[in-house]
């Protein structure tokens, strides 16, 4: 199976180490540089050639300058990248965020993880969906 | 023989004869006086001549009229006063003498005298009562009006009785203003509620960020450096994540504990049985392990918060299968019964619109002396390491049983078990 690769929006630097060590053990994942909001995550994708292109995006969606519904409608409109699945996740997500979310086009939305067990399961789960 | 008999009838008939005529005499005198044609009678009673005036008789009526609290006239069919007691003089600050002979209406306010020109017609033929205002020394005076038309001896004449209103109006304002200002406070009170709400809210969701970040890099330490850490460093790292995972449960129950503050609840009607069934349904697990037995007897159908008494239920057989004995089967009994009071000792009956749910196990039970710590918030009977659990259970159990207007109470001893009681409104 191919290395799916992962493009992540996040500005938490303690987040940020959390995804990377959980990827560190697994086997199935690269994760691309990570963007501290969405701003710097389209500034980004505009940069990478169409080969290089994320498997999946991980928006976090409180971020600074751009949050994760915005940086997603965003996406969406864009031809080069509305083909990417979208993912939301959150520490605090909540009913209205879960509907606007499906609404705009994430194909999951996630409670940010408490453990390192949950992590894992985590990714498991979004290499089921894309 | 026929003489004597004689001589008694002729005596006896002189004196009814006399009597006939005291009689008609008196009869007489009574229809005068009745009628008014005689103001004074002078009776000779053997100590000499007495006069007696029928004044005697107006007199009570006189001081009664002169000392009650209201204000008195009489008015001719122009309007004019005849007479007046001393009160109403008081009331619009003018001497007895100048009142008498003046109109009523020059003492009525202004933007009432066409009013009381209409209630002045309509009162000779039906009594009528209203409240206006008349002069006073400059001020006005609010009073109410009754009028009523009077048969007197010199003809018709109509009777207005003046209540001063001054005081009444005072202390209608009053309570006007009392009320104003308790519903400024009901709706402080309101807002007040809702900001905590808001708080507690937003503080358990940011106080959760810190203790998952805590818990992650806890089990990360663990992982990346147990080979740098000796054995009791390590022990350590597991009483955070342990007591991490505490606070956790902890801020929730508390949020929950404050959202049951706030006002609104919708009730439903619920089947009490089912709720129990899908209730037991989370503790499948448990159920099997400690080889429990769970009878549940007929429940009511009744009104209530589905969420919150869901929440009761878990909480009791949470407790009734944490507390159970180690070695032995975990039995617990529910049944319920109607009864017609308000009171956990009340005798069944069927018609009653309050029911009693006890739910019994047969675990290690408490002291009963301590039977209000366990209602109350973060009271616990046991230490953390025998039996985790945050204490706040129960008070949040407390809480939504009094919010369905209910009753709750335990009975229970030490090794015998503990039976919860519930009372609660059918409707």
């Amino acid at each position: 199976m191919s290395v799916k690769r992962i493009l992540l929006a996040e500005d938490d630097k303690d987040d940020c180490l959390f995804i990377t060590e959980a990827l560190k053990n697994r086997g199935d994942f690269f994760l691309m540089p990570i963007a501290e909001n969405g701003v710097e995550l389209i500034e980004y994708l505009d940069a990478t050639s169409p080969a290089e292109l994320p498997d999946v995006i991980i928006l976090d969606q409180n971020m600074p300058k751009q949050n994760g519904l915005q940086t997603l409608t965003l996406l969406k409109k864009n031809d080069h990248y509305r083909h990417i699945p979208l993912i939301v996740y959150s520490s605090s997500t909540n009913n209205l965020l879960i509907e606007q979310s499906h609404k705009l086009g994430a194909i999951l939305i996630l409670n940010k993880p408490s453990t390192s067990t949950e992590y894992n399961k985590m990714m498991d789960d979004i290499l089921m969906v894309i | 023989m026929s003489e004597q008999i004689q001589n008694n009838i002729n005596q006896m008939q002189a004196e009814i004869e006399e009597l006939r005529q005291q009689l008609y005499e008196a009869t007489e005198t009574i229809e005068a006086i009745r009628t008014g044609q005689v103001d004074a009678l002078v009776v000779n009673d053997g100590s000499g001549h007495q006069l007696y005036t029928l004044k005697t008789a107006d007199q009570a009526y006189r001081v009664f009229i002169e000392n009650m609290a209201e204000g008195a006239v009489t008015l001719n069919k122009d309007g004019i006063i005849m007479y007046c007691n001393s009160n109403f003089a008081r009331i619009v600050s003018c001497p007895l003498s100048l009142v008498i002979g003046q109109a009523f209406e020059d003492f009525v306010t202004e933007d009432n005298k066409q009013r009381f020109h209409e209630l002045f017609t309509l009162s000779w033929s039906h009594d009528n009562k209203e409240e206006m205002s008349v002069h006073c020394d400059g001020a006005d005076v609010p009073v109410q009006l009754s009028f009523t038309a009077l048969q007197l001896d010199d003809g018709v004449a109509l009777s207005v009785i003046i209540t001063d209103l001054t005081s009444v109006k005072k202390t209608q304002l009053q309570l006007e203003n009392n009320n104003r200002q308790l519903a400024a406070i009901n709706k402080a009170l309101e807002v007040s509620n809702h900001d905590l709400m808001q708080f507690a809210s937003v503080a358990s969701h940011d106080l959760q960020e810190p203790l998952r970040k805590v818990d992650i890099f806890s089990s990360l330490l663990l992982s990346k450096a147990s080979s740098a850490l000796d054995k009791e460093a390590i022990a350590y790292v597991e009483k955070i994540t342990a007591a991490v995972k505490r606070m956790k449960v902890l801020i929730t129950d508390v949020l929950n504990y404050s959202k049951l503050s706030s006002g609104h609840n919708e009730f439903q009607l619920i089947d009490l049985n089912e709720l129990a069934r899908e209730t037991l349904n989370d503790f499948e697990l448990v159920i099997k392990d400690k080889n429990a037995v769970i009878t549940i007897n007929p429940l009511p159908v009744l009104n209530g918060n589905k969420g919150q008494i869901r929440q009761v239920f878990q909480n009791i057989f949470s407790n009734a299968l944490k507390f159970s004995k180690p070695n032995e089967p975990v039995n617990i009994s529910v049944t319920s019964r109607k009864v017609a009071e308000k009171s956990l000792t009340a005798r069944e009956d069927a018609n009653g619109q309050y029911c009693i749910i006890s739910i019994k196990d047969n675990g290690i039970g408490f002291d009963e002396k301590y039977l209000s710590n366990i209602f109350a918030l973060f009271e616990r009977l046991h230490t953390k390491d025998k039996y985790e659990g945050t204490g706040i259970g129960m008070a949040i159990t407390k809480k939504i049983i009094e919010k369905h207007n209910g009753l709750i109470n335990a009975i229970s001893s030490i090794g015998n078990g503990a039976e919860f009681l519930l009372l609660l409104p059918l409707y």
